[in-house]
């Protein structure tokens, strides 16, 4: 008993000598990051959110912290961590925690605040801006690589649900792109209504993959692991979307051909910059070709890959990047 | 005084193992952080658990602040450890509270954001109600397929959690999805919130959630009902010979359990979320079975658990912040202690103390329950 609050009291004074640390970071921009709930390194929306956000601290001199949610309740309160701690900006990712970013703002107008995936409506505050991408553009590079490669003439989609607007911009993109490379290429879209059902998104590629279909892009959430699975056990191509999938989905890695991607480092970095260049930033910010926003993941699986296909993708970039060419017109 | 010096030494014999595995999940936890900081771009850091533990430990009740973080983070959490707790007294293991505290969560976001325009007296009690009575419900279904037909509630509840996402998936899709928003769920809740009592966040839920832990006591130790409850947990044949119900007693504990499971997802939607979309995760749900071994199932001992449990949540951000030690640690911390309550042998070798209970009882209910012990259900 004795020996036991001997040690109980050394282990106390060691943790009460150690407190009042953890300053750091000099002086600078002091920087935020609250990811969606998971993990930070998930290969996906948080991990890539936060290298930008790292990258951008360290282009503007300042430091950067994260805090990962576990939980739609502990949004509020790892926001507000970042705000106690006198933070001049907070990234926000993923659409769920818009709602308390918002109110976020509304309360502290002297924090920037930026919201990743986050469609702002009316009236935006002046400290807050929403970091959305041009989906028809990374669509249509998706579009192209389908287009090259079918040899059915016949390519599918697989969207989660026809009511979320960028779900159908990147699928109006890709059906758009394989028509130009390949005129009288038939496009099967599906929409299944459900961004969690990879069961039903496996259902819909295998339904696909018989009426001849010979590559896939899913655009389709968690529904998606289930077309890209349908794709590899049926030893056709599939598409990925948003970010590297060969990266994040290895089940997938033998089937993926590319990802419509969304440049989510170049995003984040990017908006720190305006902020530090130009102060406060607000109404929603769209990530394009212009501004290296979107674009496609390396071409895999591909041996060899086709004469001209990469040339391809870099004069549609360029030609979205001058306004030349519309996705969707 | 010689009085008081046997009511420390009974405490000391009721809490010292749950005390002592806390500490020892502490300092196994520290052993991981020093080594898991080898692969960081700061390198091997040996005092990281210690400056990690006070960031920690500061942004749990460093300041007001934080004090009622911890007390918003706690309130679900001690209705969802009575829920089990509650179970356990009966001898059943309810893993369900997860799927009950989201249709609780569920049915007061909607019934919340349709009366959101009534005044708070009327709309916020009604919300809370239809949370508590929808968990009830819902933990209805597994007590009363326990009592007919002895389905065990361990394998109901589980699968009743799926469905509970899964149902409420489709709800949100399809029945009440709310215009004006990208993404599906519900709509504001506006006047129906519970009223912010202290500060920025402290809510009425919380001395509610308080009150319960001395109402779920006295239903308990004072009445009848609980006095049936604690018999048929503790030997359910004994119980009929007494002349007790012990199926009329299963399936009303399940239904109890449920309520204040829906209760704690109740006043985590109007106290905290404000809305419903699917994604939502109840990390309360099985927060609370540890909550409720921890507190021994006892309603004091589950209030002090889920404080303690509280104020990891609270103080997990500027630990982040500060030390850049992630959150999974927390996780660490909360799997340990439970081990170390299952294998207690080890928290008193380590600390050579002499337990007076020889088992923890609610461990107990959690692996007998499930190797053949005595069904309420069985031909008499």
């Amino acid at each position: 008993m004795k020996r036991l609050l001997a040690f109980g009291l050394a282990f106390g004074l060691v943790v009460a000598g150690c407190g009042g640390g953890g300053l750091g970071g000099g002086g600078g921009l002091k920087i935020g990051m609250v990811t969606d709930i998971g993990q930070l390194e998930d290969k996906s929306f948080n991990e890539f959110s936060w290298k930008g956000v790292q990258d951008g601290a360290s282009a503007v001199g300042g430091s950067a912290k994260n805090i990962v949610t576990k939980d739609i309740a502990d949004y509020k309160q790892n926001i507000q961590s970042f705000v106690d701690q006198k933070y001049d900006v907070i990234v926000t990712v993923g659409f769920l925690i818009g709602t308390d970013t918002l109110a976020a703002a509304k309360a502290n107008p002297g924090i920037q605040f930026f919201g990743v995936d986050q469609f702002i409506p009316d009236p935006i505050p002046a400290n807050y801006q929403g970091l959305l991408f041009n989906e028809a553009q990374a669509g249509y590079l998706a579009g192209i690589v389908a287009g090259t490669i079918t040899k059915s003439s016949k390519i599918g989609a697989v969207g989660g649900r026809e009511d979320v607007p960028p779900v159908v911009n990147y699928i109006k993109g890709y059906e758009n792109a394989a028509k130009s490379v390949k005129p009288g290429v038939q496009v099967l879209v599906n929409y299944v209504g459900d961004f969690n059902a990879p069961d039903k998104g496996e259902a819909s590629a295998k339904t696909m993959i018989g009426q001849g279909a010979d590559v896939v892009f899913q655009v389709a959430g968690l529904t998606g692991a289930g077309v890209l699975r349908a794709a590899c056990n049926a030893k056709i191509w599939g598409i990925g979307v948003d970010v590297d999938q060969y990266q994040s989905l290895p089940d997938a890695k033998a089937c993926i051909v590319t990802s419509a991607e969304k440049r989510l480092q170049n995003a984040t970095r990017d908006a720190i910059k305006r902020f530090k260049d130009k102060g406060k930033q607000s109404g929603n910010f769209t990530n394009d070709a212009t501004n290296d926003g979107i674009g496609y993941s390396p071409i895999r699986n591909l041996n060899p890959v086709p004469a001209g296909l990469e040339d391809k993708l870099k004069q549609a970039i360029a030609d979205m990047k001058s306004g030349k060419l519309k996705p969707v017109p | 005084m010689i009085r008081l010096r046997s009511v420390a030494r009974e405490l000391w014999q009721v809490a010292s193992i749950p005390l002592l595995a806390i500490v020892l999940a502490f300092i196994v936890a520290a052993v991981v952080v020093v080594i898991s900081s080898t692969f960081t771009s700061t390198g091997f850091d040996v005092f990281l658990p210690f400056g990690a533990y006070a960031s920690l430990l500061a942004g749990a009740f460093g300041s007001g602040t934080a004090l009622s973080n911890t007390l918003v983070a706690a309130a679900p959490l001690i209705l969802g450890g009575l829920a089990v707790g509650l179970g356990f007294k009966a001898g059943l293991f309810n893993i369900g509270v997860a799927g009950q505290f989201l249709v609780g969560a569920f049915a007061s976001a909607v019934v919340g954001s349709s009366l959101a325009t009534s005044p708070t007296p009327v709309g916020m009690p009604l919300a809370v109600v239809a949370g508590a009575v929808a968990g009830a419900a819902f933990g209805f279904i597994p007590g009363f397929l326990k009592a007919r037909t002895g389905a065990h509630e361990v394998v109901t509840t589980i699968m009743l959690n799926n469905a509970a996402v899964l149902l409420l998936t489709w709800a949100v899709n399809d029945l009440v999805r709310a215009p004006g928003f990208s993404f599906p769920r519900t709509g504001d809740i506006g006047n129906s919130a519970l009223p912010i009592l202290l500060g920025r966040n402290v809510h009425l839920g919380i001395p509610l959630a308080v009150l319960t832990v001395f109402a779920v006591r006295w239903v308990l130790d004072r009445t009848t009902i609980g006095f049936e409850i604690r018999t048929v947990g503790q030997n359910p044949n004994a119980a009929r010979y007494a002349g007790m119900r012990p199926v009329f007693i299963t399936a009303l504990t399940m239904t109890l359990s449920g309520l204040l499971a829906g209760l704690a997802g109740a006043i985590q939607m109007l106290g905290v979320i404000g809305f419903y979309a699917p994604g939502i995760t109840a990390s309360v749900g099985f927060d609370s079975i540890a909550v409720a071994l921890l507190g021994r199932s006892d309603p004091i001992g589950i209030l002090f658990a889920a404080i303690l449990f509280g104020a990891f949540r609270a103080g997990a951000p500027l630990m982040q912040i500060e030390t850049s030690v992630p959150i999974e640690v927390i996780d660490i911390i909360q799997a340990l202690v439970i081990l170390f309550l299952a294998a207690d042998l080890i928290v008193r070798r380590v600390f050579r103390v002499r337990a007076a209970k020889p088992v923890i009882s609610e461990l107990a209910t959690v692996t007998q329950t499930w190797a053949g012990g005595t069904s309420p259900a069985e031909p008499s």
